[in-house]
């Protein structure tokens, strides 16, 4: 097991470092001069003085060459330092820390609320197909799949703020036992919920043609246990595959959500640094963002043997 | 049995439950209210709405989101009030040589930061050269200090020592300008480089300390209220009264700035009463939403216009430029932008200074017929062969209805269809404007002077002129500002010279006028002393008070 895991992580660096590299090169050739976005952001009476703009350019190090300057970073990196930030001077780590915990918890959180949420309404679906309930379950699914983060967000947002009196409306971050984190663990599970439900009611539906299910059924095995033991355990495999993408989508680009109820995650920093073409900070980001996916990757393959024994006799043959 | 299932004491009966109800409406009647009159007799807290999670709150960048508070937490040199006069804070008397080179301020002897101790010559001098420094990355300094004798040394990173601001005495600074400036005490009227603990804000290699400002770090400072919590992460600030403030006491007990992103909710908030101020709200439906009072405010010396690159085909033909002008109905243009305010319908290109009032300007007329005869007589000879006219600078939706109104109005009086709209402005700085045949963005003056508004936006050595209108420059122009400048404020001539040039530029054809703009309160109606100036600061924070 420690060695698969570290199979994995070994595999990860080469591929990371080509990602940043490959950010950082964008950052430098591309349009955005954090620097000069200062001075060409503000309001029409800012004087643009290129003299000026290329001190300060020269005092953070912006001048030197490409491979110089993403040589130095990653030589930083290894020695545990992420740099300050451009714009603000803060540094990148300290930022950084404090997102990410914030996108992680309310990720994880909305995993769970879509599994607990999903799979038993799938189930249901799936094994009254064509069913009035089925109709119901799926019509829902589909209403929450229409529904987009950044039109249910606001929408919430506005009903709470006319109902509830001054001062309850749910709004920031205060851990992820607040009363504040329902409702944007709400919305960020819409859509989760309703891919996952379908996902499970289709997988469900293929299930049940199965002989082995049959088999069950024939031998008078309860309803209840055919659909735990023998439906649950292949269904979940896809599934759990498609919670653990959802996951990586969920931490690394919960923008409007975090936007709307003023979260200070991952995604709202992302779009922030973006914005001022802040390089150290993004390539924090990608960094951080890839070892999500590493890590959401290697739980996922982690789960397969529990899930289904074959996965692990394949895993044991690599 | 149901006795052991329900805890002695704990079970209710149905007399009981109605018994607690009624206490606790009761409860939450007396003590709800109460409670709000207590809160009301130990201060009033101003509860403001951010529209970012700004990450850098130190006061010397003299631009950004967090500049629009600086007048809350720092003092200034001097400041204007919400009618543009000139009043003293930190230096009280301010006097020139004959010439206008050289000029000697004396500082308020009352002035102390935060910490008791007194702000000193030292320090004016230090937060201006600090102000300066490259590394800051202020934003306007040159506004203020950039006619001052060895001012470019320091901005180019060449310097950290300013020659030109002397320290005369304990109580008095001297500054020497490398050319005449009969307004150079109002260039200093402004938060663009308050005051700092310089001991504490300037390392030893002349540059700032990063956070000295925080109160962790045992941040000192020098305006009304002072900085008590800050989370940059949560978005979140809090400040509480100066003691040692010089100045009037401040009438809140306290000030909370929360960081909201969302407009639509940060709307919401404030229609609740959640939230009584914020720093900037833009929104097309601002004065129905929030209300008249909310949007309210005196115009200042700034205004938005569309600006034409001369340098670009079609605009390098005037009669082009003078039929796309002509073409307009520009009291539907404002009607079509902000229809309830609050900003206001202006012809000319400086406004709310001394001579912005010009009987002898003409506006430009909306003549339709004159328009088309124009640009069939243009070297273009007609719309069909005019090249794809391309706006920047489209960011709001303000903007982007000014510029589809505009486009419709080619369209419909002259028959121009190919036209394209992009919000990023600053992806064409540099050689790229030439790309650009209009850039939307707005000109204007930290200072109620007509001369310095051209200077900045007409003359040709103004960023306005060299980059959105294409290199621009016309020698009679140059001449009346440059002229103008030179003369004492007290000097008619000052506004007059000011007056006509911008009548020679109007007649150049290089703009379309759209909007002088009203500084916003940006505060509910219950809320007083919100007024701010031209600096875009609250005038007199130390009299906010809600009601």
């Amino acid at each position: 097991m420690f060695a698969y895991i570290l199979r994995r992580f070994i595999l990860w660096v080469p591929s990371v470092l080509l990602v940043m590299l490959a950010v950082y090169a964008l950052a430098f050739y591309g349009a955005g001069d954090p620097i000069k976005l200062i001075f060409l952001r503000a309001p029409g009476d800012v004087a643009y003085d290129p003299a000026k703009i290329e001190a300060i350019r020269d005092q953070a190090g912006l001048n030197r060459p490409f491979i110089v300057q993403f040589g130095g970073y990653i030589w930083n990196l290894l020695q545990g330092n992420f740099g300050n930030s451009l714009v603000s001077g803060r540094s990148v780590w300290a930022m950084v820390k404090a997102a990410a915990p914030v996108s992680f918890q309310l990720g994880l959180c909305a995993i769970l609320v879509t599994a607990i949420v999903a799979i038993p309404l799938g189930m249901i679906a799936g094994l009254r197909q064509n069913s009035r309930l089925d109709y119901i379950i799926l019509g829902t699914a589909v209403a929450l799949w229409a529904i987009p983060a950044y039109v249910a967000g606001p929408l919430l947002m506005v009903l709470l703020l006319a109902v509830l009196p001054d001062g309850s409306v749910p709004y920031g971050w205060g851990g992820i036992f607040s009363v504040k984190v329902l409702l944007p663990l709400i919305v960020l599970s819409f859509q989760p919920i309703a891919l996952i439900l379908r996902q499970t009611r289709a997988a469900v539906i293929e299930v049940m043609s199965e002989d082995y299910v049959r088999t069950a059924r024939a031998k008078g095995v309860p309803e209840l246990v055919v659909a735990l033991r023998h439906i649950l355990r292949p269904v979940l495999t896809p599934v759990v595959t498609q919670l653990g993408l959802i996951m990586i989508t969920i931490v690394n680009g919960a923008i409007f959500v975090e936007l709307v109820f003023g979260l200070p995650g991952l995604g709202r920093l992302t779009v922030s640094a973006l914005t001022n073409s802040d390089f150290p900070v993004i390539l924090a980001i990608t960094l951080i963002g890839s070892f999500l996916v590493m890590l959401s990757n290697l739980l996922v393959d982690l789960l397969y043997p529990l899930l289904d024994p074959r996965a692990a006799d394949a895993k044991g043959a690599r | 049995m149901d006795n052991k299932m329900t805890p002695r004491g704990a079970g209710l009966t149905r007399r009981g439950m109605m018994k607690l109800g009624l206490g606790s409406v009761v409860a939450v009647a007396a003590l709800g209210p109460g409670a709000r009159i207590v809160m009301a007799q130990e201060g009033q807290i101003l509860k403001a709405i951010n529209p970012a999670f700004s990450q850098d709150w130190s006061p010397l960048r003299g631009g950004g989101v967090p500049y629009r508070w600086n007048s809350v937490w720092n003092a200034s040199a001097m400041y204007f009030n919400e009618n543009g006069e000139i009043q003293p804070y930190v230096l009280t008397e301010w006097a020139p040589n004959a010439d206008f080179t050289v000029w000697t301020f004396k500082l308020n002897p009352a002035a102390t930061f935060s910490d008791g101790s007194a702000i000193t010559a030292e320090d004016v001098k230090g937060s201006w050269e600090l102000s300066a420094m490259p590394a800051t990355k202020n934003q306007r300094i040159d506004q203020v200090l950039a006619n001052v004798d060895g001012y470019a040394a320091v901005k180019d990173g060449a310097a950290t020592d300013i020659p030109g601001i002397a320290v005369t005495d304990a109580a008095t600074i001297t500054v020497t300008l490398t050319g005449p400036d009969p307004i150079f005490y109002m260039r200093l009227a402004n938060h663009i480089a308050p005051i700092v603990k310089v001991s504490q804000a300037r390392g030893a290699d002349g540059n700032e300390v990063l956070d000295f400002f925080r109160p962790e770090n045992g941040g000192v400072t020098s305006g009304p209220f002072m900085l008590t919590a800050i989370d940059l992460d949560a978005g979140t600030l809090a400040f509480a009264p100066n003691p040692h403030f010089f100045g009037t006491a401040p009438k809140l007990a306290g000030i909370e700035i929360t960081a909201v992103e969302d407009n639509v909710t940060a709307t919401e908030m404030l229609k609740s009463g959640e939230y009584q101020a914020h720093t900037e709200l833009v929104t097309s439906t601002m004065v129905q939403d929030l209300g008249a009072e909310f949007a309210g405010g005196p115009t200042i010396p700034t205004s938005q216009h569309f600006w034409f690159n001369a340098a670009r085909a079609p605009m390098d033909d005037p009669k082009v430029r003078e039929a796309l002008i002509l073409a307009i109905d520009r009291d539907g243009l404002i009607k079509a932008s902000f229809p309830d305010g609050p900003h206001q319908k202006t012809d000319s290109v400086m406004n709310s200074v001394p001579g912005a009032d010009d009987a002898a300007f003409v506006p430009f007329p909306f003549d339709p017929e004159r328009a088309k005869a124009l640009l069939a007589e243009s070297s273009y000879g007609g719309p069909e062969k005019l090249p794809k006219i391309l706006f920047v600078g489209i960011s709001s939706p303000a903007n982007e209805a000014a510029a589809q109104y505009i486009a419709e109005q080619w369209r419909q009086n002259l028959g121009i269809t190919a036209v394209d709209m992009k919000p990023q402005q600053d992806q064409y700085a540099g050689p790229d404007q030439n790309a650009v045949q209009i850039f939307r963005d707005d000109v204007g003056t930290r200072v109620p002077d007509a001369p310095s508004y051209l200077a900045g936006s007409i003359a040709s050595g103004s960023g306005n002129a060299q980059g959105k209108m294409g290199g621009y420059k016309n020698d009679a122009v140059d001449a009346k500002v440059a002229e103008a400048l030179t003369k004492p404020v007290d000097d008619p001539a000052r506004v007059t010279l000011a007056q006509e040039a911008q009548r020679l530029f109007r007649d150049d054809f290089m703009f379309i006028p759209w909007y002088k703009q009203t500084m916003s309160r940006w505060a509910t109606a219950n809320v007083s002393g919100m007024e701010k100036n031209l600096d875009w600061q609250i005038v007199a924070p130390w009299a906010i008070s809600i009601a």
